[in-house]
């Protein structure tokens, strides 16, 4: 029989380099745990000692104190005191601490040590303790604790054959105490004494390159120049340099409808695997370029030091709508896609402030929405794609996005009320460090694998029910309108056009509108079948004759069907419309209420039509015809 | 331990690291409020050294090493006292 695997936690303060470490102690093996109802993710992978006994290693959320009520204290708390139902009490704790911050993260430390389990610490970024000219004694702390310290600087792997003699067995016995257990005030000026001993400060405070960085980058006026700097370069290579690959997929898309078509001769089947799984998931996973370059910017700030800043400068502005600064990343992330900003917000630590960002950041426009407005924008401007009229309506329609969304945001937190613990704005600002690569790629990699896997496979199914329902019943007709007509879902839009005739929108439309509530980029494919418009090979061509087509279209009274005002009407609607089934979905599990996720749908979904209405109902008081 | 009156008499004579100078060092005397175990956690305990980096609707001081930024009620529920030159 096997012998069971023992176990090691991995124990820290947040910013201690514990991540770092574990990607250095298991390699690539690393896997990513998800608990239901838990808002922290808990990683595990495996490594071996010296003498080559495999060990299991966990990773604790991050926490400075075992005694919070934070889901991430409790979490640490009952996994090192063996209470939690999924994972097992350690038989080893690696509490890793940096070097530079003794004071701080010792304190972490002795409350582990005090729950009388074996603790190895990994005294990590002695670099950095040592470049802030700290003198640091690992043998004398060693002695004072009464647990090993190994010294080490996990980023260039320094250190990890030393920790790994450390863990071999015999495990080191847990230490008599030297403080009073319990006692919060003795622990604390145990660790403050022990700290000076160990990591002797020097008395005069030197300026470093990060204090030398700060002056410039959170200065009131230069500061703002370079968050805005910083934030055009993103969001403008995002959206160039994505081009490229999306290119890519979409021709791997053609050449595997193409296969298929070659291989099967026509019918249903083939119908449901080309237009139904592969053009249908191939609307989605086209936009995995520029979710994977957003993931690697936010990567490339968050590990420059430079996320914390950017909260700290944007603190002022979000707090006249009820937010604080850590609401910004995940607004931030909401411009390319809605479901990793909605998975930010986990950082936010006001539980109420957290659902008022989840609850508005699908309004800050995704890429999802670019097809839909580079079709409608240029209807408003001659027809003709490009320019900077263009450039300047499609920031209007960013800014209206995105003041909707802080001014539901202001209402909503008024309403909620004050949190039962009153949360101010506590955020630690790392020194600037240089990226590390491995750890962004790895990070990049990661959350694109989420993203094909999580929304692939809602879309997928949806597109699969979709094709269906503009299949089936059939007609047996060569007019394609007529035949669309007598499904499932052309006899939804012949019930819907009612209701959708005041914001505009005759039956076609409102069907088109239908089609895109599982994912907005629909629109576009389902404008061109239901107004009859063959697909050309170049995408703006396509969108070109899809204007030509809607352009000439009439009432049966002779009145243009897509007037200016219909035009903005629409526009109005996908503005606001949450048309992303994953994103509901994502939604209902980072609240840990569906009914929160629905209530959000419901409420997106009849405002964008009541706005809709309004705005062509004003326009065409105001300009009739 | 102290009296309490004696406490509060030096309490009085203290300054709030919210009122406190840019640019000086300071040492911590009291950490008093609702938030001092959070303020504690990150490093503002009695007896250490902190240093003033930038004022405004949320400060910034360096404490043990780290740049910390926070809000203008945290800061006034750190009492603190210069540090000789």
């Amino acid at each position: 029989m096997d012998e069971p695997i023992e176990m090691v936690a991995l124990a820290g303060n947040p910013n201690a380099g514990k991540t770092t470490l574990f990607n250095a102690l298991t390699g690539s093996a690393a896997k990513v745990g998800n608990y239901a109802g838990v808002t922290v993710e808990v990683k595990r992978g495996h490594t071996h000692t010296p003498n080559g006994k495999k060990l299991e290693v966990v990773d604790l959320p991050g926490c400075y104190s075992l005694e919070g009520g934070s889901p991430d204290q409790e979490l640490s708390r009952n996994v090192l005191i063996g209470t939690h139902e999924k994972v097992s009490k350690p038989d080893l704790v690696i509490c890793v601490l940096d070097a530079s911050n003794l004071e701080r993260h010792l304190q972490l430390a002795l409350e582990i040590i005090e729950l009388n389990i074996p603790v190895v610490v990994a005294l990590n970024m002695v670099d950095v303790a040592e470049k802030a000219g700290l003198r640091l004694d690992a043998v004398k702390l060693s002695e004072e604790l009464g647990v090993p310290v190994v010294p080490l600087r996990a980023d260039r792997g320094k250190g990890i054959v030393e920790l790994k003699q450390a863990i071999r067995h015999p495990f080191p016995s847990p230490p008599d105490l030297s403080w009073e257990k319990g006692n919060e005030e003795s622990r604390r000026a145990f660790g403050l004494a022990t700290s000076e001993l160990s990591a002797r400060r020097p008395s005069a405070h030197t300026s470093t390159v990060s204090d030398k960085l700060d002056r410039v980058l959170l200065h009131p006026v230069l500061g703002w120049v370079f968050f805005i700097g910083i934030m055009f370069v993103l969001f403008w290579s995002i959206f160039s340099f994505s081009g490229v690959p999306m290119g890519w997929i979409e021709s791997l898309q053609e050449f595997l409808v193409g296969q298929v078509e070659g291989a099967m001769g026509e019918g249903d089947l083939r119908d449901l695997i080309t237009r139904g799984m592969i053009e249908g998931v191939g609307a989605v996973v086209i936009f995995l370029p520029q979710i994977l370059m957003l993931f690697f910017f936010i990567g490339l700030l968050e590990s420059s030091g430079y996320m914390a800043r950017a909260a700290f400068l944007m603190d002022g502005l979000m707090a006249k709508v009820g937010l604080s600064g850590k609401a910004f990343l995940p607004l931030l992330s909401s411009y390319a896609c809605a479901i990793p900003g909605i998975m930010a917000t986990r950082t936010i630590d006001s539980a109420k402030e957290r659902l008022v960002t989840i609850f508005v950041a699908p309004w800050m426009s995704c890429s999802a929405r670019l097809p839909v407005y580079l079709l409608l924008v240029p209807m408003l401007l001659g027809g003709s794609e490009g320019g900077s009229l263009q450039a300047l309506v499609f920031l209007g329609i960013y800014v209206v996005g995105t003041l909707t969304a802080f001014a539901v945001a202001k209402i909503l937190r008024g309403r909620l009320g004050p949190d039962e613990v009153e949360s101010h704005f506590l955020l630690e600002l790392p020194p600037y460090r240089l990226p590390q690569w491995g750890y962004i790629f790895r990070h990049v990699l990661e959350r694109g694998w989420a993203f094909l896997r999580k929304a692939g496979t809602v879309i997928l199914a949806i597109m699969i029910l979709l094709w269906a329902a503009t299949t089936y019943p059939k007609l047996d007709s060569d007019d394609p309108a007529e035949v669309l007509a007598h499904t499932v879902v052309g006899r939804i839009s012949h019930l819907i056009e009612p209701i959708v005739k005041p914001m505009g929108f005759d039956g076609r439309t409102g069907t088109a509108i239908l089609t895109s509530f599982a994912a907005r980029e629909v629109f576009v494919g389902s404008m061109a079948q239901l107004f009859q418009i063959e697909e050309a090979d170049d995408e703006g061509e396509t969108r070109s004759r899809i204007r030509q087509r809607m352009a000439a279209e009439k009432w049966p009274d002779g009145r243009p069907m897509f007037s200016p005002a219909a035009v903005i009407s629409l526009l109005i609607f996908y503005i606001y419309a949450l048309q992303c089934l994953p994103t509901t979905a994502v939604v209902a599990r980072e609240a840990g209420s569906w009914k929160w996720a629905i209530g959000q749908f419901v409420f997106m979904t009849a405002f964008a039509a009541v706005a809709s209405l309004v705005v062509y109902q004003l326009a065409n008081l105001f300009s009739p015809g | 331990m102290s009296h309490p009156a004696a406490r509060e008499l030096e309490t009085d004579s203290l300054q709030s690291l919210s009122q406190a100078q840019v640019g000086c060092d300071f040492q911590i005397k009291f950490v008093e409020g609702p938030a001092c175990d959070q303020l504690r956690n990150l490093g503002f305990c009695e007896s250490l050294q902190v240093r003033k980096l930038a004022d405004g609707r949320n400060l910034i001081c360096s404490v043990c090493g780290t740049r910390v930024a926070l809000s203008d009620d945290l800061a006034k529920q750190v009492k603190v006292s210069p540090v000789a030159a």
